[in-house]
């Protein structure tokens, strides 16, 4: 019978390539490269502070510090050594957990196990809106091609993802903060170092995920548009099957693997956008440790900050892969 | 994000400065635009919620160390006293020593703490405990800047309540360099305890959080009541976003947020801005040494080149006000008397001419964007001189190459100083001949006898004559080109009262203050 090919039919994996051996071999060989991937990451971000002008015994000296004592802390700080040494030491600490010691003296770990799970929530939900939202729009778009509807979120999602998350901020504070009253203006901390109230999560998510949701919603567009000119959804319309169903069961499983590794993509523009948003909002995260720690010259805060970051990336960007695998099933 | 950092760099390198030279903080006038009528009564109970300018990364809890953040300061200085603390006339006042006296050679001071002093946990604070905690300060990696001329061996106890400081030469000007960095722990007390040590200050500490606390009222205060019933200290990475939560009524205060946020505020009818005179000074170098300005002539044609009005006006804003080229506006024995410089472009012209200067070259202006308005005056200044034939370039230098490179070094460079009140602070930091940070290599024989004379001067009505003395000759040829002085500026909600107005680290003395609702 003409059009029976369901989603099943197409999920059937071919057989030499959908053995577990071979998916958890070509998972582990991603994930080497990832992890290589970020190594040298960490030691661009070494060189990289060690290009500014300035180290971590200047900047975190007080004006009129005798040189003997500078180059007491410069020697304290191991500022004195090459810098291939250091990168060395840091990263062989690195498997036992062991993030190194700020130029303040503080221990990196102990300086990121605060902000950094903030930030993981700041981020967490900013991908969930987004992931929701440009489904959302994309698919509203794509329910009728071409329509005045379509092009009006295609080009506002067009808009959107151009503008810079900073001042999406500070239009969000302006409004719904000074102008209305509606929602705080910054975030503050309780006793145990967390937003005080949930109210507060939500501009910076908003800050955070707008661009975003531009962005993906184009992409959700995009890979809707590419899948409705596949055989199988012109037999599935042929067949006089609900406009929703062909969505759900045959659009969106088709659009998925490009929908994951557009998501994915958003997670590093996500953490990377925080640094701002969290500026503005005052938010108690890990882009103000860094945006410090970059002034400080302080080579293993930075390079922490990057590792963690970096780690958390990288296993959402697995995850995507994953996904498309799975999601593409043989075909590729 | 640039102008973020810059504003909080500001902060860190005022509270440097002051926190390290342990100098002043005391201005004679004041302008906060504080509704409160003279007739209010304070009110008790309440609890203040202060913004405060900080970075997560240089979050520290030594009283000792350095406290590069103004969170940190302020949560500090709330929760442990000092010996001595900021005041208006006089500069210095009482705090954890209630009086002082020095021999007849100025070289023993003996500080008598304050009876009913106790720390938090009710042990009563001994000499002991300050001994202890002096020599702490000392042993730091900038002890010597703290406590100048005070040796750790010539800190001893006398008594219970008795302190003796001995210097190495004499100093009429000890009980000022007691004021700012001075914090009493208990004796003994070991740096993995510091987080929960006690303090003797009007506030204990309830909680700290990653930069953010919470301090209780002690009802027990040797230094009279406290009004409010708790502070919340907030850590703010910007002065933007800091401005934002007072707008927001988010937090009752503001702390040195700045001119730009004051400009905005202005026009709002529901919050206060106090305005700290005599805050900041941001001089323009002019080395002495050698160099293109070696000769007074020349100096003395920059300082009758510059429009201070128009350098007041546009870089700060309109927050601040005109000087006369003397560092120590704030202070008590500031000459007010000496003639005001104005700008005179046909003299300038005239007196660079008989120096023979070479207005044929460009001369570099070296400046850094550490501060807000730093850069920007470095830019106005070199188009005002150009008008007198002078061609200045202005570098902008990252920080640390600005404070390495260019600082105590330079030609012609730009600088600031947070702790701008007193005469002495100044003349002893950065003028006498062998001063440690003498920015303009300036060696003035007469300048170093009226500082020494002054220093050793007992009669205060004496000292007063040669500090004047001491500040006509700054003014005729020091190194310094000192334009004007920044307002330090505070935003507030209606209901608070009684803020301090104090320039420099006056700012952090909030146990006065009360909440009218």
């Amino acid at each position: 019978m003409a059009g029976t090919l369901t989603p099943t039919a197409r999920h059937e994996p071919a057989a030499d390539s959908r053995t577990p051996g071979r998916t958890a071999l070509y998972a582990a060989g991603v994930l080497a490269r990832r992890l290589l991937l970020l190594a040298g990451l960490l030691a661009a971000v070494f060189a990289a502070v060690e290009l500014l002008p300035g180290d971590a015994a200047d900047a975190t000296s007080e004006r009129g510090e005798s040189a003997a004592d500078l180059a007491q802390r410069r020697q304290l700080l191991g500022l004195d050594r090459p810098v291939a040494e250091r990168f060395w030491d840091w990263m062989t600490g690195l498997p036992t957990g062991d993030l190194g010691t700020s130029a303040r003296g503080e221990q990196v770990a102990d300086l990121l196990a605060r902000p950094f799970p903030n930030t993981l929530l700041l981020g967490g939900l900013a991908l969930l809106l987004t992931l929701v939202a440009s489904i959302a729009l994309g698919c509203w778009a794509a329910a009728r091609p071409g329509g005045p509807l379509d092009r009006a979120v295609s080009a506002s999602a067009t808009g959107i993802l151009a503008l810079p998350e900073f001042v999406v901020a500070v239009a969000l504070v302006l409004v719904f903060a000074l102008w209305t009253g509606w929602l705080p203006a910054v975030t503050l901390t309780d006793s145990d170092g967390s937003p005080a109230s949930w109210r507060m999560l939500v501009l910076p998510v908003l800050a955070l995920a707008v661009p975003q949701i531009g962005w993906n919603t184009r992409i959700v567009r995009a890979a809707l548009a590419d899948e409705a000119r596949a055989p199988h959804i012109d037999t599935a319309v042929l067949d006089g099957l609900p406009r929703h169903r062909i969505l759900v069961h045959h659009l969106l499983p088709g659009a998925l693997p490009t929908i994951a590794a557009g998501v994915a993509t958003s997670t590093g523009m996500l953490l990377g956008g925080a640094v701002v948003v969290e500026t503005i909002f005052n938010y108690p995260g890990v882009g103000s440790v860094l945006a410090g720690a970059v002034t400080d010259r302080d080579s293993p805060v930075i390079a922490g900050v990057v590792a963690v970051t970096g780690a958390v990336i990288t296993a959402v960007l697995l995850l995507a892969d994953l996904v498309r695998t799975w999601a593409s099933g043989g075909r590729t | 994000m640039n102008v973020n950092r810059r504003q909080v760099l500001w902060a860190g390198g005022a509270i440097g400065a002051s926190a390290l030279l342990a100098a002043c903080g005391s201005g004679d006038e004041t302008s906060a635009k504080s509704p409160a009528g003279k007739g209010e009564k304070p009110r008790r109970g309440g609890t203040l919620r202060v913004g405060a300018l900080g970075r997560a990364s240089a979050i520290t809890r030594d009283p000792h160390g350095t406290q590069a953040n103004e969170s940190d300061y302020l949560i500090i200085s709330l929760v442990y006293d000092t010996l001595t603390v900021p005041g208006a006339k006089p500069n210095t006042v009482p705090r954890l020593a209630a009086s002082w006296q020095a021999s007849d050679d100025l070289k023993t001071w003996r500080f008598t703490l304050a009876k009913g002093a106790k720390f938090h946990d009710g042990t009563p604070v001994t000499a002991e405990d300050v001994v202890w905690s002096l020599k702490r300060l000392r042993a730091t990696p900038s002890g010597a800047s703290r406590l100048p001329g005070i040796k750790a061996e010539n800190i001893k106890a006398e008594g219970t309540d008795t302190v003796v400081l001995v210097s190495d030469y004499p100093n009429a000007e000890l009980p000022q360099l007691t004021r700012l960095t001075t914090f009493v722990l208990k004796k003994d007390t070991k740096d993995s305890d510091l987080g929960k040590a006690p303090g003797t200050g009007p506030f204990k500490l309830d909680w700290f959080r990653s930069g953010n606390a919470r301090l209780v009222r002690n009802a027990d205060w040797y230094g009279g009541d406290v009004h409010l019933d708790a502070i919340e200290v907030k850590i703010f990475e910007s002065p933007q976003a800091m401005a934002n939560a007072l707008l927001a009524g988010q937090i009752d205060v503001a702390s040195n947020v700045g001119a730009v946020a004051a400009r905005t505020a202005e026009k709002r009818g529901d919050v206060q801005v106090v305005r700290r005179p005599n805050d900041m000074a941001m001089p323009i170098v002019m080395r002495t040494a050698d160099g293109p300005f070696a000769d007074v002539k020349v100096r003395e044609a920059l300082r009758l080149a510059v429009d201070r009005e128009a350098m007041v006006k546009q870089v700060l804003s309109g927050y601040g006000t005109v000087a006369n080229d003397i560092l120590g506006t704030g202070d008590p024995a500031y000459a007010k008397d000496l003639p005001q410089r104005a700008r005179d472009l046909a003299k300038a012209k005239q007196l660079l001419k008989e120096a023979g200067f070479d207005t044929s070259k460009t001369y570099k202006l070296l400046t850094t964007e550490d501060i807000a308005g730093l850069a920007e005056s470095a830019t106005l200044f070199a188009s005002q001189v150009r008008e007198a034939g002078v061609k200045v370039e202005v570098v902008r230098q990252e920080s640390a190459t600005f404070w390495d490179k260019t600082w105590l070094k330079g030609d012609l460079y730009t600088t600031y100083w947070g702790t701008n009140d007193s005469v002495v602070f100044f003349a002893s930091k950065t003028m006498v001949s062998d001063s440690g940070q003498n920015e303009a290599g300036w060696k003035n024989k007469e300048f170093d006898a009226a500082y020494r004379k002054a220093m050793a001067t007992k009669d205060a009505a004496e000292r007063a004559k040669v500090l004047h003395q001491l500040q006509q000759i700054e003014h005729d040829a020091s190194g310094y080109l000192l334009w004007g002085m920044a307002d330090g500026i505070d935003l507030a909600g209606a209901a608070v009262r009684n803020l301090p107005t104090l320039p420099g680290y006056g700012r952090v003395q909030l146990e006065r203050a009360w909440l009218a609702r």
